[in-house]
């Protein structure tokens, strides 16, 4: 079995919102846009309540939750204040998009058998249930099937890196963004 | 000899924490395995390393051998502790550390086989002299024939599963009319708990006292007791409070009923830490029950009375070392007694309730022993049992020993939305003026349950 987001409930990230349809050239622009004056909002206000970037047909919202705190609406490592905004207005799947993680704790396999080509390389588009790699644990190969369609971003193991479970293998760009 | 470089410990939960402390001091670095569920907790923290082996349901994480033995060979560690309850007592689990090269601390995978299989046990700890209930040696396998035995032996009876444990695939029949319903049942139960339809008879005795004898054995023949730990107090086999030494018993028939266990440690070929269990009919006669292949929730009693690490005899054990003790070596000293705090609701049948834990204030004081995984702010999984904190004390006499439990049990906060304990039914067991006294039976849970029905 394979999963997305095998970690702890994630925190509220916010999403970019599209209000309509842009050609991708544009949204890259905007988002530009709003990240920039993201950061510069949150280098001028150092404790926000909450914060909403527009430009164009993107905004972010950010609430804090106890504004005395520092503010930590997005990962769990304590990142800058300017961190949340930016990374949330990040078109692709990294950090927190979709992932392809571990069904076990084992050795990682992209490839069927040493020398084969592997199942899957950057840039592949994958369908929901495709094989993706192997984990093998105790001499047993367990399947790495992808959950759901997509197109592979990035594949984060190297072919024979141990893994353990639910740890994440690809990042993933689901089919139908941008 | 040397001791191991590196253990991996096979739960989680309090016993997990336990180990991985005997390991520390003897300079053993630890792994621990958790699965997400577990990923905040003590023992994660606590050990050198942590490998994170599967999702919470504990037949993905923690019952999976592939999963563990994969994290032991990974992390280079050269032998498993598997605690207690979870894969402690799987023969496979053994087997497969062995067939790896890992050293497994317990007993041989055979051995486990043997003793695991309850008709088995029975058969050699009667051959060896242990004193056994009047019951069936063998198997059963026909209603006819398990009626016929039930008659011989006298009702009540109790019809056991062969591969049962833990309280669970038993009956209690009182009347011929009623057992070849209730023999069906337990064949039915037992092959959905354990996938072994059989099962046995024996005689049922409805106020009886549980007391177990604690024994090590080493690789080299060598084996001794450790004395008894009196676990009378249990609600649905589960056991609620263990103390040491048993109420009323001398410490003469303590030592009859030790060798014998020793001498069923010897003829089975055991190595390890390991517990016989006994059941003590209201006329003074012992009766061999099941031996228990693992270290015991309730071994820290032991440890106070014998001043033993029991979980680091059996590092020394499973790396080849001989016995450190002799059985004349073997003293025992006043009493010590330990409660099970557990995360249930007493006034709703012991429901398990977990949650988040707002307030964790264990007590503290002289010769007070807290052996917990909990902290404030720990959240209470409900994927695993509810043991939340094991109290343990130690007085040179049991009455001193009882103020001092009491005075333990008073001064523990644990508080949390939805979050209940046993503590206060623990304190009702205490000041029951016959658990006191020393004269209570297993009936006493269930009599002071029910009294409080009436009162309320």
């Amino acid at each position: 079995m394979t999963r997305n987001s095998p970690d702890t409930p994630e925190p509220a990230v916010p999403e970019p919102e599209l209000a309509e349809p842009a050609d991708p050239g544009q949204v890259g622009e905007v988002l530009e846009q709003v990240r920039g004056e993201a950061i510069r909002l949150l280098e001028e206000v150092p404790q926000p309540r909450a914060l909403r970037v527009q430009a164009g047909g993107v905004s972010v919202d950010v609430e804090w939750a106890n504004a005395g705190q520092a503010a930590q609406p997005v990962a769990p490592a304590g990142d800058e204040p300017a961190e949340p905004a930016a990374q949330a207005a990040e078109p692709a799947a990294e950090p927190d998009g979709p992932h392809v993680t571990s069904p076990a704790v084992g050795v990682f396999y992209r490839a069927p058998e040493p020398g084969a080509d592997p199942f899957v390389a950057e840039g592949d588009t994958v369908s929901a249930g495709q094989q993706v790699a192997i984990v093998e644990a105790m001499k047993l190969m367990i399947p790495v099937e992808a959950e759901q369609p997509g197109r592979i971003v990035t594949v984060l193991k190297d072919n024979g890196e141990a893994v353990e479970y639910g740890e994440r293998l690809f990042a993933l760009e689901p089919e139908d963004a941008g | 000899m040397s001791l191991f470089q590196k253990v991996l410990i096979a739960n989680r939960g309090e016993i997990a924490l336990r180990v991985a402390r005997a390991c520390r001091e003897l300079d053993i670095a630890t792994v621990a395995v958790h699965s997400t569920e577990d990923r905040d907790s003590a023992v994660v923290q606590y050990a050198d390393e942590a490998v994170q082996i599967g999702p919470a349901p504990a037949k993905r994480s923690y019952l999976s051998i592939p999963a563990i033995v994969e994290a032991a060979l990974r992390s280079g560690a050269d032998a498993v502790h598997p605690g207690y309850g979870f894969l402690s007592e799987d023969p496979d689990l053994a087997e497969v550390c062995r067939d790896n090269g890992l050293s497994y601390i317990g007993p041989p995978a055979d051995v486990i086989a043997r003793l695991g299989d309850k008709t088995a046990a029975r058969q050699l700890m009667a051959e060896v002299g242990l004193p056994m209930l009047p019951g069936s040696l063998h198997p059963l396998h026909t209603v006819a024939e398990a009626e016929q035995v039930a008659r011989e032996i006298g009702y009540p009876v109790i019809i056991k599963a062969a591969a049962g444990g833990g309280g669970r695939g038993m009956s209690i029949v009182h009347e011929a009319a009623g057992f070849g319903a209730a023999y069906q049942q337990t064949r039915a139960q037992a092959q959905a708990l354990f996938g072994d339809s059989r099962v046995y008879v024996e005689r049922y005795l409805a106020a009886a006292r549980h007391v177990e004898i604690q024994v090590l054995a080493d690789g080299h023949g060598n084996a001794v007791h450790l004395g008894e730990r009196d676990c009378t107090v249990q609600r649905r086999q589960q056991k609620l409070i263990e103390e040491s030494p048993a109420p009323k018993l001398s410490r003469e028939k303590i030592d009859q009923v030790g060798e014998l266990a020793v001498r069923g440690a010897l003829a089975a070929g055991y190595v390890g830490a390991g517990t016989f269990e006994f059941l003590l009919a209201p006329d003074g006669q012992f009766s061999f029950m099941e031996v228990n292949c693992r270290i015991q929730v309730e071994h820290p009693v032991t440890e106070l009375v014998t001043r033993m690490d029991l979980v680091q005899e059996q590092l020394r054990i499973a790396a080849g070392h001989p016995l450190s003790v002799a059985q004349q070596d073997v003293e025992r000293h006043g009493a010590a007694m330990e409660c099970r705090i557990n995360a249930e609701d007493p006034d709703r049948d012991f429901a398990p309730a977990p949650g988040v834990l707002d307030e964790f204030w264990p007590p503290g004081g002289p010769f007070t022993r807290v052996d917990t995984h909990a902290y404030p702010g720990y959240s209470v999984p409900a994927a695993y049992d509810s043991l939340l904190a094991k109290l343990i004390v130690w007085a040179p006499t049991r009455p001193a020993a009882l103020s001092r439990m009491d005075r333990a049990l008073e001064e523990f906060q644990v508080r949390g939305r939805g979050v209940s304990t046993t503590i206060g039914f623990l304190r009702r067991v205490l000041s029951d003026p016959r658990f006191a006294a020393g004269e209570h039976d297993t009936t006493i849970v269930g009599r002071l349950t029910s009294t409080k029905e009436e009162t309320t």
